[in-house]
């Protein structure tokens, strides 16, 4: 009888396909992983701890950070739980600014998503084409904010900025551009074969599965549960547009891949008619007291990120700093599942199943 | 060439022949040299960018750059490691890719040897290769080289059987293995070249030889960084560029041999055209079949291993195989 | 069988005759549009030294000190030190949002890099020199002379 060893090895912290400073510990029999230990906190930087000295519109370039591929999402789940304990009510503009900023944000991080995940699997062209896609978002939120990628942009009661002159008909054009360059990336990598065959399959999990890990987003609607927090529990202007949520059926990484390429279809179809509903003028900002002090008590929201469902969780002792403040985080909570899912693959299917899960590491860590 | 290669062998003759080796070995390493900048200018025009530029006018001296900050490095060897066939085993990946260039002909005066058994002989001197590979992941004393050297051992063992197996109908057809033979027996007009009548060996010996070059989209070797960084990983410095050079000069001896045995060689597409030289069709053949390997580095992901091993074995030898039983039975039929 | 990687192939060879997307960057600068955040400019004869930068500043990378005005006749403080520390600057545009004066404007600046952590300390007369690209539009939207929000 040949005795043999398991094999332990780390994946990471360090490594191209693990987005970020991310260690997986995988104990190898050959090559299959027979178990998958996620370790994570290599970039904790403390951002609650920290919320709890600093007042309210000081926590926003903080939240920029955490999940620094769609900043325009954080910052809204903050001011939006602020503006919902204080009763606040946000002039029209105002909104829909918020409204093409996070649709906009969305396209921009399914962009980062498609070119990494195509750059794991080992395609380098794609990674190039989203970026250069994306860099026409990022110069769009650069004339608007002034940054490219932490944008500190909402404040609580509405928006930093207005929309710069002309910037409402670049919008408008990049709609088309996009919607004839999702074809391109269609012909490019959709109906490649190897491609095909190296995702589908991959990574199943069912409903329950997937429920009861609490996975949301992509993750969630690839088993066949179609569940928006837009249509769901409509927040912001998401109940005026017409979109429809793009559901899988099997529950592996082609469908998740799927769903998101879909994904950004119906935010460039929201996009479109929110330009078109722009309203002439209003306010950026709403009637906000000099110091934000939302009262005593406690709340929690939710809203749909790219990554799934980010909520901000916020108890308050009537002071300009939160007591505490959290917030549940879509990348954290869909990791959940990754020792489950790796039991019994290979490791090149670990790196196809990680980068189809869509993790951004300053979100798990916070 | 060939006046000089049949008299007999003096010591003049033998200085001659000796200088000739060498500058054919230089003119072998502009190639890699100019390669590599053509392979970062085509992927990074597919990518949308510029490729190198900054380095020497246009970014032409790019790839002296690198192989100058190579040399520099510090020659590290594992303390452990098997020191004589660590040594070893760059120098028995690289001498066989320089050797299997000699029976490539140019023209029909330009050849270097014109052996009956050309193909065979390339074939046999290409095997050797992967024995260097292995030695490497071997005497690297590591337990990720060795697995990397022997999945890449795998890998290249089980693309050369259709590799080898996809040509014979070409010697079929042609009647012999000497390369220039088959360069003759192919006619004038471009759809008389073997690619044509021979399609379906054409298709399995291109993917098999990308497979051979460790190439995207079959770069497991190279590229599965997660687990293993291949047989390589303990290489630094100048036994590192002998690897890559290796894997270059192979990308000129298996685009040198496809157009030999495929692409006509030196014919022009049409007798008309034949006041250009034939070095010229040959040179062009040979830059267009390079590119298409940029070409599909720049497009296609990776296949995974155990999808690579069934691709092999499962369906390029079986076609292969039908290839060879279907020119038999043509030439059985029709030619006899 | 093979259309999806052929078609792919046709992608990738079309974008090779499609327009560059990259700038050659220490060759050509890159212009950033005037609401650009970047390397603060002060203007030490505006600042009222009400000490609003310093407290907003999510990082506390501003230290500032006053002293009485010179002038006898007027009232109030001027400025005496005013300190920016950029290794913990993050260009949020805070400080800006709340200086009652404009003293404290962003320019479209944002080279920073340095050999040195000390060099990373600028002080009011670096900070008073960096007066070119300055920003038009500064919004401070959260001065207190204005109303609004903080």
């Amino acid at each position: 009888m040949i005795r043999t060893e398991e094999l332990l090895l780390n994946v990471g912290p360090q490594h191209p396909s693990t987005h970020g400073v991310f260690r997986i510990v995988v104990k190898l029999d050959g090559e299959v992983i027979t178990e998958a230990t996620p370790v994570m906190g290599y970039l904790h930087r403390g951002t609650e701890k920290l919320a709890e000295n600093l007042n309210y519109t000081q926590i926003i370039p903080y939240t920029d950070r955490m999940d620094y591929v769609s900043a325009m999402t954080n910052n809204y789940v903050l001011v939006h739980t602020v503006e919902k304990m204080m009763g606040l009510e946000v002039p029209l503009r105002a909104e829909f600014l918020r409204l093409i900023v996070m649709e906009l944000q969305r396209v921009a991080s399914h962009l980062v998503w498609w070119g990494t995940y195509l750059l794991d699997i080992g395609a380098m062209s794609p990674f190039l084409y989203a970026f250069r896609d994306r860099e026409m978002i990022i110069n769009l939120f650069n004339e608007l904010c002034g940054a490219r990628l932490t944008y500190n942009y909402m404040r609580v009661g509405g928006v930093k900025w207005d929309a710069p002159p002309g910037w409402m008909d670049k919008v408008e054009a990049f709609i088309p551009y996009m919607e004839k360059k999702l074809e391109e990336y269609d012909k490019l990598v959709s109906g490649n074969e190897i491609f095909l065959a190296r995702i589908r399959g991959v990574g199943r999990y069912d409903a329950d599965t997937a429920i009861s890990y609490g996975l949301s987003g992509a993750n969630l609607r690839c088993t066949g549960v179609k569940w928006d927090l837009r249509k769901e529990e409509p927040y912001s202007l998401y109940d005026r547009f017409e979109f429809d949520v793009p559901v899988g059926a099997s529950g592996d990484c082609y469908d998740r891949y799927r769903i998101r390429l879909e994904e950004i279809r119906q935010s460039l179809r929201i996009l479109k008619q929110a330009v078109a509903q722009f309203p002439k003028d209003g306010e950026t900002m709403g009637k906000v007291p000099r110091a934000i002090r939302p009262p005593a008590g406690e709340a929690y929201v939710r809203i749909e990120s790219p990554r799934g469902e980010i909520g901000c969780h916020i108890v308050s002792k009537g002071k300009a700093e939160p007591y505490r403040l959290k917030f549940r985080r879509p990348s954290f909570v869909n990791l959940g599942i990754l020792p489950k899912l790796l039991v019994g693959e290979t490791m090149t299917n670990l790196i196809t199943i990680l980068g189809g899960i869509d993790i951004v590491v300053g979100e798990v860590d916070c | 060439m060939g006046a000089w290669l049949n008299e007999s062998m003096t010591w003049g003759n033998a200085f001659v022949l000796f200088v000739w080796a060498v500058v054919f070995l230089l003119i072998v390493l502009g190639f890699v040299t100019y390669a590599i900048y053509y392979e970062r200018k085509v992927i990074g025009w597919m990518q949308l960018r510029v490729g190198p530029n900054r380095v020497g006018p246009l970014g032409l001296l790019q790839t002296v750059a690198d192989i100058l900050k190579l040399l520099i490095k510090e020659d590290t060897i594992p303390r452990k490691a098997d020191r004589l066939l660590f040594i070893l085993a760059p120098a028995l990946a690289f001498v066989p890719a320089f050797a299997v260039l000699a029976v490539i002909p140019y023209t029909e005066k330009l050849y270097f040897a014109d052996l009956n058994v050309g193909l065979l002989y390339y074939v046999a001197l290409s095997g050797i290769t992967t024995l260097g590979m292995v030695l490497g992941g071997w005497a690297s004393n590591n337990k990720y080289a060795l697995l990397g050297g022997m999945r890449s051992a795998a890998q290249m063992i089980s693309y050369e059987v259709p590799l080898v197996i996809s040509v014979v109908g070409v010697v079929l057809l042609s009647g012999s293995l000497n390369l220039r033979t088959i360069v003759a027996a192919q006619g004038d007009w471009f759809w008389q070249w073997n690619f044509l009548p021979q399609i379906i060996g054409f298709v399995v010996f291109y993917i098999a030889a990308v497979s051979e070059l460790n190439r995207t989209p079959f770069d497991l070797p190279e590229a599965e960084s997660e687990l293993v960084a291949g047989y390589h990983v303990e290489y630094s410095g100048f036994r590192f560029a002998f690897f890559m050079l290796a894997e270059y000069v192979y990308v000129y001896a298996i685009a040198a041999l496809t157009t030999v045995l495929f692409l006509g060689g030196w014919h022009p597409p049409a007798p008309f055209l034949d006041f250009v030289p034939g070095l010229v069709w040959f040179l062009l053949k040979f830059v267009a079949v390079v590119f298409s390997f940029f070409w599909i580095r720049a497009t296609f992901p990776r296949v995974r291993i155990d999808q690579l091993m069934g691709l092999g074995w499962k369906v390029l030898l079986p076609v292969a195989l039908l290839n060879v039983f279907l020119t038999a039975l043509y030439l059985e039929l029709f030619v006899k | 069988m093979l259309s999806g990687m052929l078609q792919g192939l046709g992608v990738t060879l079309k974008s090779m005759t499609s327009p560059k997307v990259t700038t050659s960057y220490p060759d050509e600068p890159i212009h950033m549009p005037d609401r650009f955040r970047g390397i603060q400019h002060f203007i030490p004869e505006l600042c009222i030294v009400c000490n609003q930068c310093a407290r907003i500043c999510p990082t506390d990378c501003i230290t500032l000190t006053g002293k009485p005005n010179p002038d006898p006749e007027k009232r109030g403080k001027v400025i005496d030190t005013f300190d920016i520390n950029f290794e913990i600057c993050i260009l949020c545009d805070l400080c800006t949002e709340v200086c009652p004066t404009e003293a404290i404007v962003m320019t479209n600046h944002f080279e920073l890099a340095t050999y040195s952590r000390d060099d990373l300390y600028k002080n009011a007369e670096w900070l008073t020199d960096n007066n070119t690209l300055v920003r038009k539009d500064n919004n401070n939207i959260g001065a207190p002379a204005k109303g609004g929000a903080k």
